[in-house]
């Protein structure tokens, strides 16, 4: 409770930190439209004319909280501000994260859920871009079968041949380690650990930002220590971020 | 006559001429230093000073209703990134602890260890503000508001094993101030269990409400 209190205090004392020095435009467009919350559903509570100074004070998603010189505060659209001058008087550019720097990102990381053998599957994973085309990732995945829980731990290398494409397909092979716990209710059934290998085929969508939505299919050889090997087909759709 | 006075003219110009090419770079110097020299430096609007509020992480407590063990207390972590005004992201953890079955209790029997009672969840998954809104608690005070509607999967932990879990619910949040803000939600956690027998699907009312930063 002592630390929640402390984490109170700290948000209070950032709270005023950023009063104190803030940016300030000047609305450049006839007028600029105000709106009692960060959404477009909020009424409009005032209007700023053209040549009015506005402090910018803190940002949430697409809209930015303003103050004007006599104190007033509301929230204005980010697009808006586009047409609002700073003090060089040139208009202001803010950059959002944008497609360019999808294909010249470093890190990456997601979370997936699908279907391993007719049984869900939820997965995360990170990786990194050693080259415009070819990454290394490391996967950690969860299959909640009927019969019994697989973890899966594994490694594996991606290339996409168009790096430059919105949506940009990609190969992947990679190998690891299976966790095979079989149900409570099962009888006579002992964990295993398994070797496997895999090779996949998928796609990665860039939607806004610095998201992506990506799928992709696996085929699994699981090495068993019995008669037979056995395979696996595991489909998976899931959001990533690039950083 | 006519060539005397082009000659006193020439002769002026080409002077004038001379006194203003020896006289140029005194007076240039002059025209580079203003009167009065500004005391104010353009400001360039640097995108990085501001500070963005996107992420928001949260701790809730409440009542979750576990199919055939009772009601017991829950609690659950979320954090939740915004993409948009309306559109959100969200992580939670909850650790709760299940009952006993009417048939534990009338026969006198027990199902499940103590351990494998405890009941744990982690899910993922996307929420749609649909109703921003208003709060008028007084005449002068109002609070934004958000109704909003989630849906995720993961898996829940309960009697010795983990099962694929689908959640759904909804929610409202009252913003106290841009960082701080109130929730009150309930949500539906549906899992297949065959831990009485045969499998059936079991669905798991959760109500709660908590208390979430913004940064």
């Amino acid at each position: 409770m002592i630390s929640l209190g402390l984490l109170v205090v700290l948000f209070v004392c950032a709270g005023h930190a950023y009063a104190e020095e803030s940016l300030q435009v000047q609305v450049a467009e006839p007028f600029i439209e105000w709106r009692r919350g960060p959404a477009e559903g909020y009424p409009v509570i005032h209007v700023s004319e053209r040549g009015e100074w506005l402090n910018l004070l803190i940002r949430k998603t697409q809209w930015m909280k303003v103050r004007d010189s006599q104190g007033r505060e509301g929230w204005v659209s980010v697009d808006d501000l586009l047409l609002t001058k700073e003090g060089s008087g040139e208009l202001v550019s803010l950059v959002e994260p944008r497609f360019d720097d999808f294909s010249t990102r470093r890190w990456e990381a997601g979370l997936m859920m699908g279907e391993f053998e007719s049984t869900a599957v939820n997965a995360a994973y990170a990786g990194y871009w050693m080259t415009e085309n070819l990454s290394a990732e490391l996967w950690g995945s969860q299959v909640l079968g009927s019969a019994s829980e697989i973890l899966m731990v594994s490694v594996n290398i991606l290339h996409q041949p168009f790096p430059e494409w919105r949506f940009s397909p990609f190969f992947t092979l990679g190998a690891g380690k299976t966790f095979i716990q079989p149900k409570a209710t099962l009888v006579d059934e002992s964990n295993r650990n398994e070797d496997t290998v895999h090779t996949g085929i998928g796609a990665r969508f860039y939607i806004t930002d610095r998201y992506f939505v990506r799928m992709e299919v696996k085929d699994y050889k699981v090495f068993t220590d019995r008669k037979t090997n056995e395979e696996a087909t595991e489909w998976k759709i899931g959001l990533s971020v690039f950083f | 006559m006519e060539n005397w006075t082009q000659r006193i003219f020439l002769v002026r110009a080409l002077l004038a001429a001379l006194i203003f090419t020896v006289s140029l770079p005194a007076f240039s110097a002059d025209i580079d230093k203003p009167l009065i020299e500004p005391d104010v430096h353009p400001q360039v609007v640097d995108e990085s000073l501001i500070d963005t509020e996107n992420f928001e992480a949260g701790i809730f407590a409440g009542v979750i209703k576990i199919e055939d063990f009772e009601s017991s207390f829950i609690y659950r972590a979320r954090v939740a990134y915004h993409f948009s005004e309306s559109l959100f992201f969200e992580l939670n953890y909850a650790l709760a602890e299940g009952g006993e079955t009417s048939f534990e209790k009338l026969g006198n029997v027990q199902l499940l260890s103590d351990s494998d009672r405890d009941y744990r969840y982690y899910n993922f998954g996307v929420g749609y503000n649909v109703f921003p809104g208003e709060a008028f608690f007084t005449d002068n005070t109002a609070f934004n508001t958000n109704f909003y509607l989630v849906m995720g999967a993961g898996a829940t932990e309960f009697a010795g094993d983990s099962r694929f879990t689908v959640n759904y619910g909804a929610g409202y949040q009252v913003l106290l101030t841009d960082w701080l803000s109130l929730h009150l939600t309930v949500r539906e956690h549906v899992f297949d269990i065959d831990v009485l027998g045969e499998t059936k699907t079991s669905f798991n009312t959760e109500v709660s409400s908590g208390i979430s930063f913004f940064f």
